[in-house]
């Protein structure tokens, strides 16, 4: 064992988990800080081992630890590397500080050792999906946290439509693992080994057109698992999880594996452009449609599931067109940026009484300063205000893009940097600008929408929400975490600071090939200048339309008229749910209807019925022989000893 | 001890036919007993005749088997009929036919 604190990185929030499921009505509130104390550790081990990584340069492969070997060529062990230590200090890190927030916000839950016990079990998982240093490892790490995901968003069990959205993210996300699991089948078969190094050194043995496949086959279980077009239905319904959950797992690290997926397999990407191509354009159209939808929403966390999405794509794009470090560093501003904003979300939810629609909100600005200010600087980040660290890390996806030679995923995503300004400031100006609405009655905001049938907060939204008054934690136990992520979602960016001499790119460099620009392509500042104008042009619709003096003295008809005029198409989503319905989930059920109505009666339970039968009728042939004489029996044991006797005596006159 | 094989075989089997006539044909329960005796000593007979015969003491080994069977076989079957026999006060066999299927 060289590397002892690499297991305990590992293993510590798995010890957690199980302590928690043991003992959890045992621990009662001693559950939230066992399991974050475990985390924390976990967190501490990883910067203490950092040094071990970075100091071996040119190194892809970073170090080793081996914990068993089933055959030779199919050893198990952890990796410790530059790409796999971003995403350890991500997952512990950001992991730790929501863990402490959902001591506060989670207080008075009746399940809430078992909370903190999923919580612990999927940074396991995480964990798990990117310290393993072979395709197997990660197949097991990509479906343990599914399954977290699943049992997460599915927390409030009582809930139907909680209950119904984890089954819905728990059978896309099993698509992507197929997918997953058919790469590994191909790998294996071509390549004979599971360890990334003896996959990488033998890319000879890959044709194109399996190198195609097999970068296909990882592709989906990235979309399904990072919610890109047309796996991402499962990303907004997922909502229903408690907001510490919606910070972690689908917004900071869970849904960013497919990005780590293409990051880790670069050399097999790299070697395919057909597959770059399909990974950047699908990650360009999932930045569009997301921030197009993200317009179009009410619920303040369902916007923003949508701008996680647009940003993702965003990162598939970079990571996509073979700008890896880029596409990683938006990857790190995100998940600083984006828990940030879902923990002030999930202030304002926890102090509005579990309210989550924007519309019953307006001038928290006044009342919750704090979760304001948190907001405010996600938003700058998020939006890419200069100084921030998403402005660093969009623009470093967007000018890659464009060197590497694919202008229209370019225009796209620069146009999605204008959509997104516009929707996230749209989401603050009507959140904290203006008058308190909460007291409105709901028709007069125009919340009768279909829409909103599922998604607005409803009297029953949590149980215990009227027990909240008294079990209060302390505010710090939010507010903390929230305070502590404003410095990373600010400064980061700096790190990526200076094109290639940053100590970004120079982390990077040995890690992944060099980035080869296309001749011709117009200087970064062109990018920058071109987003900065849109992000302003994007913020200054919203202003018109919701910050101005007149918009927010008049809020309550505007807000009535765009919810029952907001277009049909984008209240459906593009129709994406309706379409997987008619294509899947319909022939399905016809399938199992047909099944149910023909196959079952007239196969199956025909074939027991006529097996029954026959038995019967056999048992009345044969008790025709019992006929309980004894000296019939003798009868018949004579007859088959003559039958002998005459075997055996015609037998030997043959011989 | 000069008698031909055949002569042996002959009475084995006459003992042979006997027993089964007697096991198929009679219906008292002790009868048939007898007749299963029978049966064994004629095997008996022809497994000691066979062995003499050829020099081999296999065929005596078995017919002391054969004998020891045979004892079992009396005392269990003169239970059977004398436990039967306290419950019914039955003379045949065929009426005994509670088994049947």
């Amino acid at each position: 064992m060289t590397h002892p604190l690499l297991i305990l990185i590992w293993l510590g929030p798995l010890v957690g988990a199980m302590l928690l499921w043991t003992f959890g009505p045992q621990l009662r509130t001693l559950a939230g800080p066992i399991a974050s104390a475990l985390v924390g550790v976990s967190f501490l081990a990883a910067v203490s081992e950092w040094s071990s990584a970075t100091l071996i340069d040119g190194a892809m492969q970073g170090v080793r630890e081996p914990l068993f070997a089933w055959l030779p060529q199919f050893a198990f062990g952890l990796q410790w590397d530059r790409i796999s230590l971003v995403w350890t200090l991500i997952i512990t890190g950001v992991g730790f500080l929501i863990h402490v927030y959902s001591i506060g916000y989670m207080s008075g839950e009746r399940a809430f050792a078992r909370f903190f016990a999923y919580l612990n079990f999927f940074v396991f998982a995480m964990l798990t999906l990117v310290l393993s240093d072979n395709v197997v490892g990660l197949l097991v790490g990509w479906g343990l946290v599914g399954l977290a995901s699943y049992l997460l968003i599915g927390y409030y069990i009582e809930r139907p439509s909680a209950v119904a959205a984890s089954r819905k993210a728990f059978v896309i996300n099993v698509v992507g693992d197929v997918g997953i699991l058919f790469a590994v089948f191909v790998i294996v078969a071509k390549v004979g080994a599971i360890g990334y190094g003896d996959v990488f050194g033998k890319l000879a043995a890959f044709t194109p057109a399996e190198l195609f496949i097999v970068c296909l086959a990882l592709f989906i279980g990235a979309a399904a698992k990072s919610a890109q077009v047309p796996l991402h239905t499962w990303l907004p319904d997922a909502m229903e999880g408690p907001t510490p959950v919606s910070a972690l797992i689908h917004a900071a690290t869970m849904v960013t594996a497919g990005v780590y997926l293409i990051a880790r397999f670069a050399p097999l990407w790299s070697a395919s452009s057909d597959a770059r191509m399909l990974a950047g354009s699908i990650g360009a159209l999932t930045a569009l449609t997301g921030a197009i939808l993200g317009c179009a929403q009410w619920d303040i966390k369902r916007i923003l599931a949508y701008s996680t999405m647009s940003q993702i794509g965003y990162m598939i794009m970079g990571v996509g067109v073979g700008a890896y470090d880029a596409g990683i560093l938006h990857f790190l501003t995100h998940a600083f940026f984006k828990a940030q904003l879902f923990l002030g979300a999930g202030i304002i939810i926890h102090n509005l009484g579990n309210e989550q629609d924007v519309r019953k909100m307006g001038g928290l600005r006044k009342q919750m300063p704090f979760a304001f200010s948190a907001m405010l600087i996600g938003v700058c980040a998020i939006c890419g205000v200069p100084g921030f660290s998403g402005f660093f890390s969009k623009d470093a996806v967007l000018t890659e893009t464009l060197a590497h030679g694919h202008p229209v995923m370019w225009l796209v995503g620069v146009i999605t940097a204008g959509l997104t300004a516009y929707y996230m400031s749209r989401m603050l100006y009507v959140t904290f600008f203006g008058a308190y609405r909460g007291n409105i009655d709901p028709s007069e905001l125009g919340m009768r929408h279909p829409e909103l049938a599922g998604t607005a907060a409803s009297p029953d939204h949590h149980p215990e929400a009227d027990d909240h008054g008294h079990a209060h934690a302390p505010a710090w136990l939010m507010s903390g975490p929230v305070a502590l992520l404003m410095i990373p979602s600010t400064l980061i960016g700096w790190l990526a600071f200076g094109g290639d001499a940053s100590p970004w790119s120079r982390y990077f460099a040995p890690v992944f090939p060099a980035d080869v620009p296309v001749a011709g392509t117009p200087p970064d500042w062109v990018t920058s200048a071109l987003v900065l104008a849109l992000i302003v042009a994007g913020a200054g619709v919203a202003y018109l339309r919701y910050g101005n003096a007149r918009a927010l003295v008049d809020a309550i008809p505007r807000l009535r008229t765009e919810a029952v005029r907001m277009p049909a198409v984008l209240v459906n989503a593009f129709y994406f749910d309706s379409a997987i319905d008619a294509l899947f989930v319909k022939p399905a059920q016809a399938v199992g209807r047909w099944f149910g109505s023909v196959v079952d009666p007239h196969v199956i339970d025909a074939g027991v019925r006529e097996a029954s039968i026959s038995a019967n009728w056999l048992g009345h042939l044969f008790r025709s022989f019992e006929t309980g004489l004894v000296r019939a029996y003798a009868l018949t044991i004579a007859f088959g000893v003559a039958c002998f006797a005459i075997y055996y005596v015609v037998i030997g006159v043959a011989r | 001890m000069n008698a031909p094989v055949e002569a042996y075989i002959a009475l084995s089997s006459i003992l042979f036919f006997i027993g089964i006539v007697g096991v198929i044909a009679r219906r008292n329960p002790l009868i048939q007993l007898m007749s299963v005796e029978l049966l064994f000593n004629s095997a008996n007979l022809a497994l000691v005749t066979f062995a003499r015969t050829w020099g081999n003491n296999v065929g005596h080994i078995f017919a002391f088997l054969v004998i020891t069977v045979a004892a079992a076989e009396a005392a269990i079957g003169l239970a059977i009929v004398a436990i039967v026999f306290r419950k019914t006060t039955f003379v045949d066999v065929d009426e005994v036919a509670t088994l049947k299927g």
